[in-house]
């Protein structure tokens, strides 16, 4: 056996281009299928965990799906905003506990996420570096943001434009990094989290100037009357919050006008969850209540259609596969005539002939194997963070 | 089994019940201002701990504190808020939302605006600001009694089974508030037209609770008057006749008599925002109605 696994070793490095052609086409039909299975299942323990834990969620009407996947796992597509009047109606059922959340604006490349202290007990994130947020203009980043830019707490991170073609816009914010959150493997790695105020402070909304009441530089005044001051736009503000001018910070309007693109509602117990849903059942509310883990159950059955597909769509091309390679070895020994003359001539019989293929064949799907389970080891061990890039965000 | 066993059994049961009672924390309360600590403490009693973080000598209203002070209001159990825009810091720095309890948001309709409010907007379109809440709210001893009724509830709500103490402690502190508000309605009620002028607009809502007829100018008590207060305060005497100027606190001795001359008298009215170097809040306020009645 030793003898025909060495001949057909030989044969195989001799004919390389070949043999790298039939490991590839074996290896593939095997980790495609079986890649695809471990990213799904990956990909369902994400989703549902993660979905399962929110209680219920509250979003302005529209897609549940945007407002889910931008509520629980950051995603760019921004729904439609409501106001904080919102949670202020939640919180004053006494039904449930409200949660703010304005996921909209980013720090290089990852969400900003406003919200408040509440988010971390909810979720049991804690802090490994630094502390918690405390002041305006604050944030604590996830444990894979501060990994891949390098920064920790005492740091600074700047928000980034919402585009960079609005010149008239709002100056970034450079936010001092207050802690590091410990490793969750939840989209809050991937996040930069500060207070509710502060992601008013990035939008504009909420911000510090010098005082205009008092102010000697009268080119920054259009108008000014007994209890009103009209300033332009040469004044400046400021784009970093410290103890010197924190206290210039200032709210325009009333904070419940104030912007949220969702509301995460921890009910008290599972009649208050009934009652609240009841609540917002009614269209003319001006909001949708909506149970997460429904949702997702939701994309997931769509994910699994396609899976179907694809797996269907994997059957016929390994089909496909598993002809050729019958037809290449078919067209190899007709090939291989002469040398397979030569093996009878020298005393080889048909079934020394038999096991020299066997033996080829063998080898062939040992390597393809081997390189199969490395493979599937890699997207295994890349499975949680191959997710959340492809299929989450 | 006889009955010394039976005695001793129960004894020992007492006991490790005693101690696990004992050994459950006192909740940690956090307060913004003397007031609400005051009246925390007679609801509370032994119940909780309560804490005003501010220095001594410090306007608890314009407080900023550092973020270590920060971290512990956000470890309290509860913080309690005043409410009417009240301690600004409280809007700069991240609170657990679920611990805060805003003492006056069941009369949210009833405030009022600061008159020395001064907006300012962005360009001609741009938004205003939200003009000035005057938030001296506890200084009309009514909605005091709000403020406590509300810091009673939220502690009944973080230890109900104490709320039945906390209920006898809020009655005993309501009935306390309520004798103030008897007594000062009583002196106004002398002479409800005596004009008075204040030295600082804080009594915003004494002022409508008692139907005082009361003008405000921004002067300091420790900081004497520039000639052009002197001045703008002989324009408002013409307009606001008064023989008594109420006080914050003790007034700087110049402007005292600097005010004889002008024939106008000095008392103190003291809001007690902050820990009061003799005394506590009722004793305080007891005072300035014993003051008040000199203007009567």
């Amino acid at each position: 056996m030793m003898d025909s696994l060495y001949i057909a070793w030989k044969y195989l490095s001799f004919s390389k281009a070949r043999t790298a052609t039939l490991v590839a086409c074996v290896t593939l039909i095997a980790v495609l299928p079986l890649a695809l299975q471990l990213l799904l299942a990956e990909s369902e323990r994400q989703l549902l965990s993660r979905a399962e834990s929110t209680p219920l969620l509250l979003g302005a009407p529209g897609s549940a799906l945007d407002l889910v996947m931008n509520g629980l796992y950051f995603d760019d597509e921004v729904p439609e905003l409501i106001s904080m009047a919102a949670v202020d109606a939640v919180a004053a059922s006494g039904l449930a506990t409200p949660i703010p959340l304005y996921v909209r604006f980013k720090a290089r490349r990852f969400p900003i996420v406003g919200t408040t202290l509440d988010y971390f007990d909810f979720r049991g994130l804690t802090v490994t570096a630094g502390r918690q947020l405390a002041l305006l203009g604050e944030c604590v980043v996830g444990a894979e943001v501060a990994e891949r830019l390098g920064i920790t707490a005492g740091d600074s991170l700047l928000s980034s434009p919402e585009t960079v073609f609005d010149l008239a816009g709002v100056y970034p914010l450079n936010m001092k990094v207050a802690g590091v959150l410990a490793r969750s493997h939840t989209p809050d790695d991937l996040a930069v989290f500060v207070d509710i105020k502060t992601a008013w402070v990035v939008q504009g909304l909420v911000h510090g100037h010098q005082d205009v009441t008092r102010t000697q530089d009268a080119g920054v005044i259009i108008e000014q009357t007994d209890d009103n001051v009209i300033a332009n736009a040469r004044l400046v503000e400021y784009t970093e919050i410290n103890p010197g001018n924190i206290d210039s910070f200032h709210f325009h309007g009333t904070p419940d006008d104030y912007p949220l693109s969702a509301v995460i509602t921890v009910p008290r117990d599972e009649k208050s969850a009934t009652i609240l849903r009841g609540r917002y059942l009614d269209g003319d509310s001006g909001y949708q209540l909506v149970v997460p883990g429904t949702v997702i159950d939701g994309l997931l059955a769509n994910i699994f259609r396609i899976k179907h597909m694809l797996d269907a769509v994997i059957l016929v091309v390994a089909v496909a596969t598993g002809l050729a390679l019958v037809l290449v070895f078919a067209l190899s020994i007709r090939l291989r005539q002469r040398e397979i003359q030569t093996v009878f001539r020298i005393g080889g019989s048909r079934l020394t002939i038999a096991r020299l293929l066997a033996a080829e064949i063998t080898l062939i799907v040992l390597v393809s194997g081997v390189l199969c389970a490395i493979a599937l080891l890699l997207v295994h061990q890349y499975s949680d963070e191959l997710v959340r890039t492809l299929v989450i965000r | 089994m006889t009955y010394r066993s039976l005695a001793w059994i129960a004894a020992i049961s007492l006991l490790l019940m005693g101690s696990f009672v004992m050994a459950e924390e006192k909740p940690v309360i956090y307060t913004v201002n003397y007031p609400l600590q005051y009246f925390a403490q007679r609801i509370a009693g032994e119940q909780a701990d309560v804490t005003l973080p501010v220095p001594a000598g410090i306007d608890p209203a314009f407080w900023q504190p550092d973020a270590g002070t920060v971290i512990a209001f956000q470890q309290a159990d509860l913080v309690l808020l005043n409410g009417a825009g009240y301690a600004k810091w409280v809007s700069r720095v991240s609170l657990p939302r679920r611990k805060l309890v805003d003492t006056s948001a069941g009369y949210r309709d009833r405030y009022l605006q600061a008159e020395e409010a001064v907006t300012h907007s962005h360009g001609r379109e741009g938004g205003h600001s939200h003009s000035g809440v005057a938030f001296t709210t506890w200084l009309d001893f009514t909605l005091a009694v709000e403020q406590a009724r509300a810091i009673a509830a939220a502690l009944s709500r973080l230890r109900p089974a104490a709320k039945d103490v906390f209920e006898r402690n809020f009655s005993v502190l309501e009935q306390d508030l309520l004798a103030l508000d008897s007594q000062v309605r009583e002196i106004v009620a002398v002479d409800p037209d005596n004009s008075l002028l204040a030295s600082h607009p804080v009594y915003q809502y004494f002022k409508r609770r008692y139907g005082l007829n009361l003008t405000s100018v921004m002067w300091e008590p420790d900081v004497a008057p520039e000639a052009a207060q002197w001045s703008e305060l002989r324009q408002l005497l013409k307009l606001h006749p008064s023989n008594w100027m109420v006080w914050e606190g003790n007034p700087n001795p110049e402007s005292v008599t600097g005010l004889r001359g002008l024939g106008v008298d000095s008392l103190v009215f003291d809001p007690c925002g902050n820990r009061p170097v003799d005394g506590d809040f009722l004793s305080v306020m007891q005072q300035n109605v014993q003051n008040l009645k000199r203007a009567f």
